[in-house]
């Protein structure tokens, strides 16, 4: 009688598809991870010491330049457009957070236009954006 | 006699063990290098349509007025802002119901108002509010 061949079990993990698992999941978080990108205004930040830090998914930007023009979602828009665009916004997000993203130089007047409009909103929660990137950067002025 | 050499064959098979790894290293690295934005910024919450208006002691306020010129002006003195931190909090430590009320000029630069707000969170000040001059 033919006797079987002793099997030996064996006791390696396979590795090849490895490779294909990791590149799987390389791609879908490249696929997946979108950088929402918003242009607004070029703006010169202010320069702060005593910045907190914000979670994005609640805050609403506001371009203000120092000409005084003023943008949301990519869009320019006139101080009276501000309550209407932000009671939508509100319905969706009664937690946002809407952040002034102000130059240095824009005159405080129209700021505060759009601070009247926020009020009316009753949008209540705000942020004054400082610039990220100079941290313990002097300010500019003294 | 020598013995005859096995004739060594080039390997075609592309070697895939370091696949894995490659793979990794960059997954890792992405992982590590994505940063999501996050903003920063000076949170304020701004009274409401529905608040109603507070009467407030006039000796509770201390006004800062912020100029076109770059002018902050506390109490009829110019003040230069690297001093304004330690004047508020000597008024907040004689009077903790303190309210400092940042009056600015509607054509002074958006970022004094801001400066003056840092330096008032610097000195711990808790009651702020923004008003605008009637220009």
């Amino acid at each position: 009688m033919k006797f079987e061949k002793n099997q030996k079990i064996e006791n390696k993990v396979p590795t090849s598809s490895m490779a294909d698992i990791a590149f799987l999941l390389l791609i879908f978080f490249m696929v997946t991870t979108i950088f929402k990108m918003e242009d607004g205004l070029p703006v010169t930040l202010p320069r702060v010491e005593t910045a907190q830090k914000q979670k994005r998914e609640k805050i609403m930007n506001i371009w203000i330049d120092g000409g005084g023009n003023i943008s949301i979602n990519d869009k320019i828009t006139q101080v009276s457009q501000i309550e209407d665009i932000l009671l939508t916004m509100l319905s969706e997000r009664p937690d946002l957070i809407v952040a002034f993203m102000a130059d240095d130089r824009a005159p405080y007047g129209v700021v505060s236009d759009v601070m009247e409009e926020l009020k009316d909103a009753n949008a209540i929660r705000v942020s004054f954006t400082s610039d990220p990137k100079s941290v313990g950067a002097p300010r500019r002025r003294q | 006699m020598k013995k005859m050499q096995a004739k060594s064959r080039p390997t075609t098979e592309f070697s895939a063990a370091s696949m894995s790894d490659i793979a990794f290293l960059l997954l890792i690295f992405f992982l590590v290098t994505t940063i999501f934005a996050l903003e920063q910024g000076i949170p304020l919450v701004l009274p409401g349509k529905e608040s109603s208006n507070v009467k407030v002691k006039r000796k509770n306020i201390l006004e800062v007025k912020a100029y076109p010129n770059g002018a902050v002006v506390v109490e009829d003195e110019q003040v230069p802002l690297a001093r304004l931190r330690a004047l508020v909090e000597r008024r907040l430590a004689q009077n903790d119901k303190l309210i400092v009320v940042i009056q600015t000029h509607p054509d002074a630069e958006y970022g004094l108002m801001v400066d003056i707000l840092d330096e008032l969170k610097l000195a711990k000040c808790r009651r702020i509010s923004l008003k605008t001059m009637k220009g």
